[in-house]
């Protein structure tokens, strides 16, 4: 863009990133990380990892809170495709893998501060490998 | 956290539901906000992939604000549920909603407490609690829509394969 434009841009109070996100074009990603729910994680609430959490976090993603992997970068991902399965509202490829360690291979979208991740396919399932509840027992109960 | 307090919480919110207006929850980073903005489908928003009525309830909705901004509605009022049953009839539409914006570091955040439409240069509509997830329960599976989360068959299904810890086998602790 020519220095000038962005200059009155500016001047105008326009939003200059507005151009850009306008044309948004995923980034192909390799996310390993745990999968969890967006809210309690989010909230602080409760101890909302692993374990200790699971079945809370079975209780909200059928209720359909949006599901999430947190990621070893330390990014939380939130999850808007499974395996050409687009829906992402109590999603059961997602719901059987609630809490498990995954590495996924998808495609990212950054918007807003989110990080919304399409995924093409879940590459490696691990399965529940953060057993949390040897230190917080059940939370909630 | 005990149950009677995750109880009383809810009762105490449900009460309160009266004076349509949001609640503080003591989270981190909330702020009480009354606010319009268009409710969208976050996947046809984000990637341009969008289908009829927004996914009809199956796909994440958000809050899209007159400056282009985009939050997605994580939480409704009613325990353990999302807010794309109170949501999805307003698909493509303005609505004031009111709740909690959290503004965490690491992911932005909105939590519905109560919503109204909001057409441009029309009278606004009636408000209503964001609780539509458990009457929706309840209408479909006859049992009160509080304690859906321990009654759902994808619940029961869910922790019959894998158990409460996610583990097969492995076995909750005493507590
Ligand atoms: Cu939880």
């Amino acid at each position: 863009m020519h220095k000038k434009l962005i200059a009155v841009a500016v001047a105008l109070g326009i939003g200059v990133w507005g151009f850009a996100a306008e044309a948004a074009t995923p980034k192909r990603v390799k996310v390993s990380g745990e999968i969890i729910d967006t809210w309690c994680y989010l909230t602080e609430i409760m101890f909302a990892e692993g374990s200790a959490h699971h079945k809370c976090a079975i209780w909200c993603a059928v209720g359909g809170v949006p599901v999430s992997i947190k990621g070893k970068d330390g990014k939380i991902y939130m999850v808007l495709r499974v395996e050409g399965d687009d829906t992402s509202v109590a999603n059961p490829k997602i719901v059987s893998i609630q809490s498990h360690e995954v590495t996924v291979d998808g495609d990212l979208y950054v918007r807003d501060g989110v990080n919304y991740l399409l995924v093409n396919k879940v590459a490696d399932d691990k399965g529940v490998i953060n057993l949390t509840h040897k230190k917080h027992g059940v939370v909630p109960f | 956290m005990k149950k009677s307090f995750i109880i009383s919480a809810v009762a105490t919110i449900a009460l309160s539901s009266a004076a349509w207006a949001a609640d503080g929850w003591g989270i981190k980073n909330e702020k009480i906000t009354r606010t319009e903005a268009k409710v969208v489908d976050i996947a046809c928003e984000v990637t341009g992939n969008c289908v009829a009525n927004c996914g009809s309830g199956k796909r994440q909705l958000g809050l899209l604000f007159d400056n282009g901004k985009l939050v997605p509605v994580v939480k409704n009022n009613d325990p353990f549920a999302g807010a794309t049953v109170d949501l999805i009839s307003f698909c493509n539409k303005r609505i004031v909603a009111d709740g909690l914006m959290i503004s965490h570091p690491k992911m932005p955040i909105f939590q519905l407490q109560f919503k109204r439409a909001a057409p441009k240069g029309k009278p606004k509509g009636k408000w209503s609690g964001a609780n539509w997830f458990g009457k929706e329960w309840e209408k479909a599976n006859g049992k009160p829509g509080g304690e859906w989360f321990q009654h759902d068959k994808r619940v029961k299904a869910a922790i019959a394969k894998e158990g409460v810890l996610g583990v097969p086998g492995l076995k909750p602790p005493a507590q």
